[in-house]
């Protein structure tokens, strides 16, 4: 070979890695990496309430978290686009992945966490937790937690939560002279009350009371002590005992009803005696004015979940979290204002003035001054009892973290609607319907 | 030549034609990310694809780089060991890292690879394992297969920011472009084929024309060995006709001379003893000179001084013993270097000069000879002339004839004057360059 083919080969070679090393540099996003460019901590939020209720004061915690983080990191800056609606917040999230501008840190609802954490857009927090000896996770309330994890990782950490629990009309209970139920009540006194209020209380010929609205197979599944799948969505336990039981509980309900159609609205109403929701309704809610314009005209309280012959007293959960973006170039800085939103707790106590959700962590929850702050803007200076809430956020279930949950979940639906309505044999149709629904699992996980 | 290029054609073509399919699906997807980003429907496309795109104006800039860079790879051009292997690994790498952007909906630059790997690369010795494994990475890094491992979107979750119609388009057109890849790798591969067996034939018919121009070589030789046997035949009839001409011209003529004169002798001897007396001396004379005759024909036959000694002191040894034998008078002079001639330039000069002076005693009766050798731009010149009879008519006897036949094999020439006394002038061109 002559020398200037070698002479040519070896500025071939060169070129050629000069470019690809340029796309490399160019994929890698170098260029935000510069000293300088990285005293900024961008952050995602939405201005109003997650939990669906006017609220004054939306960016009210975080301002105070980036004044106490600018104050703690003196130089660093936090940043965040303001006036983006809840509802419009997903959509914002995902153009700005799209685009490559998504913030270092940013607030993820609870039923996009799965997709984003599937897709590689949020970070495994894992390392970070384990490796800050300032943070300890037995601070947040286990199941909680829980929430934020996918696939053995950490991808997010909560902010703020609202367990389900049980509402009951106190009105209708003492008119028909029943005790408010006690804490670990159970399906049967559920079943008992129930029977006892419905009844044509005005004698017009057709019934105008009820017992419970919207406590579905999924309240009865979860405070039955239902699995109902593996932690991966590959496998689905439709067929198990305790969801047989739970079936059959809610067609004994329903048979009450004698076909009725009950909504929310006659609960609102004050014509049904329980009705399952989060806790959130009840701060929201229960403050004198707000209390009026909704529910007027009965006494109300919220209690925790009647307990299944195999369950407990408990229901699920709903979380809005922080996560961390795959690409972010400030981790270091990004981790601490995570943790200041969700570790700090002179911040999580902010979340009882400002927000209707509980805070993550044990301590502010079960707190003297929470239970003072509940208790004030209840206006009642008896009642409320706080262990129901820290047992109902302890022990809610967690529920499996996967891609599909969504649409295993309205399988399982439809799955237990054609079960009640059909005549036949329930545990024989259980078998099917699990085999369709492991079938379906199966496929989406093909995909 | 044109031939030997039509692959190389090809191969542009080739490079050509994936240069345009990666701009499409990357134009494409980066505007179907933009569009999803315009019209809001972000969320609903990021709950369908398996991990975070790429920014949509970084996808087309990056393919065009990685692009780049395969092609500079491409053109390194090395048939040896290792710099083969890591440049055909990097090629390989490259093009996996363009098919990731483009979600591998497309991974036809494989080929493009194959192809140079088939082409520049006939003497690489595990050219086909490297091919092997080209083609096993252009197998297995199908979407299908690919996507369910590595978190990848289907091109058709872009491209279902479109309207049904205009997608079907936008992907049947991908679909044709990668089939014309396909192709132009078969259409170019055939020409290779080709092109490798006309080599082929080439060869072999470069073969057969050896064979042939051996086998005419090898009659030639055969001939040559018969001329050389013939030649050696002819040379012993030469010198067989020299003997007895020799014996012909001196012990004949002698013989006959005193058979005459003894005849005339027996007639005359009882008449007049004395007239016999002088003619017996006559006869002692004539078998005296047949005696120097004789002698001079045996030395002339011997062996040459010539084979002894140098030319120069062979030719004066040669004219001194004749000056002796003979009583003439010959002059001599040489104003040739006579040096580095091959031996049949060498031999001739020597015979032109001995047989000249043979003549010119024995037919010419000379008692004088000049003899003058010189040299005239390459051509060298032997003039020899004598006093003694000349002819009017010059017969070209045995030896003249045998001096002239030797000088034309030597492209030279004789020329003969027998008018006052006798002049004869050879010239003998000398090829110096040849052989010295």
């Amino acid at each position: 070979m002559d020398n200037s083919r070698k002479k040519k080969n070896l500025v071939m070679l060169i070129l050629g890695m000069g470019f690809i090393i340029a796309a490399l540099l160019l994929l890698s996003d170098i260029g935000r990496n510069f000293p300088g460019k990285n005293r900024v901590i961008t952050v995602g939020a939405f201005s109003d309430s997650y939990w669906e209720v006017p609220n004054g004061y939306s960016y009210q915690i975080l301002e105070d978290a980036i004044a106490l983080f600018e104050e703690q990191n003196p130089g660093i800056k936090v940043e965040y686009v303001s006036g983006i609606l809840k509802e419009d917040y997903p959509e914002w999230l995902s153009e700005q992945l799209i685009l490559g501008n998504a913030p270092d840190v940013f607030l993820v609802p609870g039923e996009y966490f799965n997709d984003l954490a599937e897709i590689g857009a949020l970070k495994d927090l894992s390392e970070m937790i384990e490796d800050d000896t300032g943070f300890e996770k037995e601070a947040f309330y286990s199941s909680v937690f829980a929430y934020g994890m996918y696939d053995e990782g950490q991808y997010a950490l909560p902010y703020e939560c609202a367990p389900k629990l049980m509402f009951v009309n106190k009105s209708i209970l003492d008119k028909e002279g029943l005790e408010v139920p006690k804490e670990d009540w159970t399906w049967d006194d559920f079943y008992e009350i129930c029977r006892a209020v419905t009844k044509d209380a005005d004698g017009n010929g057709t019934l105008d009371q009820f017992g419970a609205v919207e406590y579905t197979w999924e309240e009865a599944f979860d405070s039955n002590g239902v699995k109902l799948f593996n932690r991966q969505g590959t496998e689905c336990y439709f067929a198990d005992e305790q969801v047989e039981e739970a079936i059959v509980f809610v067609e004994k309900l329903q048979k009450l009803y004698e076909g009725y159609n009950i909504t929310a609205r006659d609960f609102d109403l004050g014509k049904v005696a329980f009705q399952p929701m989060l806790f959130s309704e009840y701060r929201a809610y229960k403050p004198y004015p707000l209390s009026i314009k909704k529910y007027s005209g009965f006494e109300w309280e919220c209690i925790s979940m009647p307990a299944g012959k195999s369950g407990s007293n408990i229901a699920g959960l709903d979380t809005l979290m922080v996560a961390m973006n795959e690409n972010t170039v400030n981790q270091e800085y990004a981790w601490e204002f995570m943790k200041l939103l969700t570790y700090d707790e002179g911040i999580q106590s902010e979340i009882f003035d400002y927000s209707e959700g509980v805070s993550v962590l044990k301590k502010v929850t079960e707190s003297d001054q929470t239970l003072q702050l509940l208790i004030e803007s209840s206006g009642e200076d008896s009642g409320f009892n706080l262990n129901v809430l820290s047992n109902a956020v302890e022990n809610a279930v967690v529920i499996p973290r996967f891609r599909n949950y969504e649409e295993a979940v309205a399988q399982v639906d439809k799955a237990v609607g054609d079960i009640i309505e059909g005549s036949s044999n329930i545990s024989m149709e259980q078998i099917i319907w699990n085999r369709k629904i492991n079938n379906f699992l199966k496929d989406k996980e093909g995909r | 030549m044109e031939e030997k290029r039509a692959p190389d054609i090809i191969f542009k073509c080739m490079t050509s034609l994936n240069l345009i399919i990666i701009l499409y699906i990357a134009g494409s997807m980066a505007a179907s990310l933009t569009g999803y980003v315009r019209e809001n429907t972000a969320l609903s496309f990021l709950q369908q694809v398996n991990a975070v795109t790429i920014v949509p104006w970084k996808i087309p800039i990056a393919a065009l780089l990685l692009y780049g860079g395969l092609l500079f790879f491409l053109a390194v051009q090395n048939e040896s060991g290792l710099l083969f292997y890591v440049k055909t690994g990097l090629e390989i790498i490259i093009s996996l890292l363009i098919s990731y952007l483009l979600n591998f909906s497309y991974t036809g630059m494989l080929l493009l690879i194959l192809a140079d790997v088939t082409r520049r690369f006939p003497k690489a010795k595990r050219k086909f394992a490297v091919i092997g494994i080209i083609c096993g990475v252009y197998l297995l890094s199908d979407y299908n297969l690919v996507s369910g491992r590595y978190g990848i979107t289907a091109l058709d979750t872009y491209l279902a920011y479109y309207r049904s119609d205009v997608q079907a388009i936008m992907l049947g057109l991908r679909n044709v472009l990668n089939s014309l890849n396909i192709l132009i790798f078969i259409f170019y591969i055939i020409l290779l084929i080709r092109e490798q067996m006309s080599e082929k034939e080439r060869i072999l018919s470069l073969n057969d024309k050896l064979n042939e121009a051996n086998e005419e070589l090898r009659l030639a030789n055969i001939q040559m060995e018969e001329y050389a046997r013939e030649s050696i035949k002819n040379a012993e009839t030469r010198e067989r006709n020299r003997l007895a001409r020799e014996i012909h011209d001196t012990l004949g003529h002698t013989l006959t001379g005193i058979i005459t004169g003894l005849d005339a002798c027996v007639t005359l001897v009882d008449a007049a003893p004395d007239a016999t007396k002088e003619q017996l001396k006559v006869i002692a004379d004539v078998a005296r000179n047949g005696m120097t005759d004789v002698r001079r024909s045996v030395k002339a036959l011997r062996p040459d001084a010539l084979e002894k000694m140098e030319l120069p002191k062979a030719l004066t040894a040669m004219i001194d013993e004749m000056k002796k034998a003979t009583h003439a008078q010959i002059e001599y002079d040489c104003t040739a270097a006579l040096k580095n001639f091959n031996k049949d330039e060498e031999e001739i000069i020597y015979r032109i000069v001995q047989e000249s002076i043979t003549n010119a005693i024995r037919h010419g009766k000379a008692d004088k000879i000049w003899i003058s050798i010189s040299m005239e731009y390459n051509v060298l010149s032997v003039k020899i002339k004598d006093n003694g009879v000349g002819c009017a008519k010059i017969e070209k006897g045995f030896g003249l004839h045998h001096m002239e036949e030797r000088l034309n094999m030597l492209h030279g020439s004789l020329y003969c004057n027998g008018e006052e006394g006798f002049l004869m002038e050879a010239k003998i061109p000398i090829r110096w360059g040849e052989e010295a």
